[in-house]
């Protein structure tokens, strides 16, 4: 057995020191509040999308003649086909909310200031990568909404100037939604985008060891109190409990509201009330309140601000005497959020 | 110059082998940056749709079997949908109107209200008069109008004016 042992250790020399060196970076105290651990919900709901998008892929087929007979295949006559699926559905979701909120938390935290700005541009790709993983995800399943959501968003990136016509055409494979779309929905959902975030998220979690995570001193704190504790195994039992209680949730979630199937698509007719996903009801108010140019040029900016927040913030902090403006800029920014996708939410048209 | 002494190469090598370092350098680096340029370029080219657009007459039916006012809808060999209403009745290709479907806003399909008499495209309120011109929501605002088809009557039978092969 020690043989065994010694030829591993040869070979893979990544113990002791080194392996101590890797896993025990020393974590600040806020972390033992949970809400501080939203970063690692989405990464661990990033796994179970893989893990279940995998299991769903053995059955689906992107084309437009069979992808809504495969999707309805998996729901109703494979084995568990209908829970893998609502766990893939819930878990999206999930995983968008959670992303937006870990934002939400390094926002109003100031976690994206010198030196992080560039981590925080890179979660800001991670978070346009899951919008546009969810959009492609909802347009594979060939239902109504899906199709019409399909067509709207490519027909969006249309109004882009300059690239918007070459962008539109690459994305559906012609002018229009064609037998060409659905392929190249799947490969961008299920192999272009899924290996960019792998990559993205490596850098973003690299980034986040070399600077260390932003600490946190409260006011109820005692001074003496030690700033940190051990990643392992206190923080990594925390990023346990969190994944057993997510899990739960979502066997919860998928058993008690499972993946419906809408009407197949019919390209000849756009259903009388059309919604997009919960989290595309901004964009989608959005583009009802200005002319097609104009919603995509403004969003366009809007996403690029926030892509250059920490820069912008810097030059307000340095040159102005709004200290605390990034807070009622960022409350002012979630209120129109809320208050667009519950408007959205609460009419018909 | 095999007399030249050992010590005047040696002092000649430094600058040499570093213009030459940095000669090969930047041929190296331009050969891959030219051959994965093409590469990805044509990669790109091949993920372009290469079909090009083809417009063609296409036979719809007999004039005299539409009436004032009556709407017929058909779709296109691309799979467009183009509604042809009845305005006049003076013989010509002008007593018909061929509006397509699709809201020029975001591609969704408009339908006909008759308690309004408007074209109303269900995705983000864009209305429509029975022209085709855009008189509420986004389409308005950007003055677009649903696209018109050309019309032809031959021995009283009516064509219309296609694209019969999509960018694909």
């Amino acid at each position: 057995m020690a043989s065994i042992g010694a030829w591993f250790k040869e070979r893979i020399p990544l113990q002791g020191e080194v392996l101590r060196e890797l896993t025990n970076e020393p974590v600040p105290n806020h972390l033992k509040r949970w809400w501080f651990c939203l970063g690692g919900t989405p990464a661990y709901l990033f796994v179970v999308q893989i893990v279940t998008g995998i299991l769903l892929a053995f059955y689906y087929q992107p084309s437009p003649s069979t992808a809504y007979e495969s999707v309805r295949y998996i729901t109703d006559e494979v084995n568990y086909g209908w829970f893998f699926r609502s766990l893939h559905k819930w878990a999206a979701t999930l995983m968008i909310a959670s992303v937006i909120l870990h934002q939400m938390r390094v926002y109003f935290t100031g976690g994206y200031r010198r030196p992080r700005e560039v981590n925080w541009m890179i979660g800001m790709c991670l978070l346009l990568c899951t919008l546009v993983v969810g959009f492609t995800g909802y347009s594979l399943v060939y239902e109504q909404l899906s199709y019409w959501g399909a067509t709207v968003g490519a027909n969006i990136s249309e109004n882009i100037p300059l690239v918007g016509g070459f962008l539109k055409r690459m994305m559906l494979g012609g002018e229009t939604y064609n037998e060409k779309t659905l392929p190249r929905f799947f490969i961008l959902h299920a192999a272009i985008l899924p290996v960019t975030m792998i990559l993205l998220l490596g850098i973003h979690i690299l980034l986040i060891r070399l600077h260390g995570v932003t600490e946190l001193q409260f006011a109820n704190e005692p001074a003496d109190a030690p700033k940190h504790f051990r990643f392992l195994p206190d923080h990594f039992y925390t990023e346990l409990t969190i994944g057993l209680v997510l899990m739960i949730l979502l066997s919860a979630l998928a058993t008690i509201l499972p993946a419906d199937l809408g009407p197949r698509a019919d390209p000849l007719t756009t259903p009388e009330v059309i919604k997009p996903e919960w989290f595309f009801y901004v964009t989608f108010r959005w583009l009802k309140l200005f002319s097609g140019t104009a919603a995509v040029v403004s969003m366009g900016f809007i996403v690029f601000v926030m892509f250059c927040w920490p820069l912008i913030d810097g030059w307000i902090r340095r040159f102005t005497r709004f200290q605390e403006a990034s807070v009622w800029i960022g409350i002012a920014a979630v209120l129109t959020i809320i208050g667009l996708t519950v408007w959205e939410a609460a009419v018909e048209h | 110059m095999s007399d030249s002494k050992p010590e005047d190469s040696k002092s000649e090598d430094p600058d040499r082998r570093s213009f030459l370092s940095k000669v090969s350098t930047l041929t190296m680096a331009g050969g891959l940056i030219a051959g994965y340029g093409a590469f990805a370029g044509m990669a790109l080219r091949l993920l372009y749709p290469s079909h090009g657009r083809k417009v063609s007459w296409v036979f719809v039916g007999e004039a005299e079997k539409i009436r004032l006012n009556d709407a017929i809808r058909l779709q296109t060999p691309t799979g467009q949908a183009v509604t042809i209403t009845r305005l006049k009745q003076d013989g010509t290709a002008d007593d018909f109107l061929a509006l397509s479907t699709t809201c020029p806003h975001l591609g969704c399909q408009v339908h006909w209200e008759p308690q309004h008499n408007r074209f109303f495209c269900p995705c983000h309120n864009g209305a429509f008069d029975p022209t085709g011109k855009a008189t509420e929501g986004p389409p308005a605002a950007a003055r677009q109008e649903l696209a018109h088809f050309p019309l032809r009557i031959d021995n009283g039978l009516i064509f219309i004016q296609v694209p019969t092969e999509a960018l694909g």
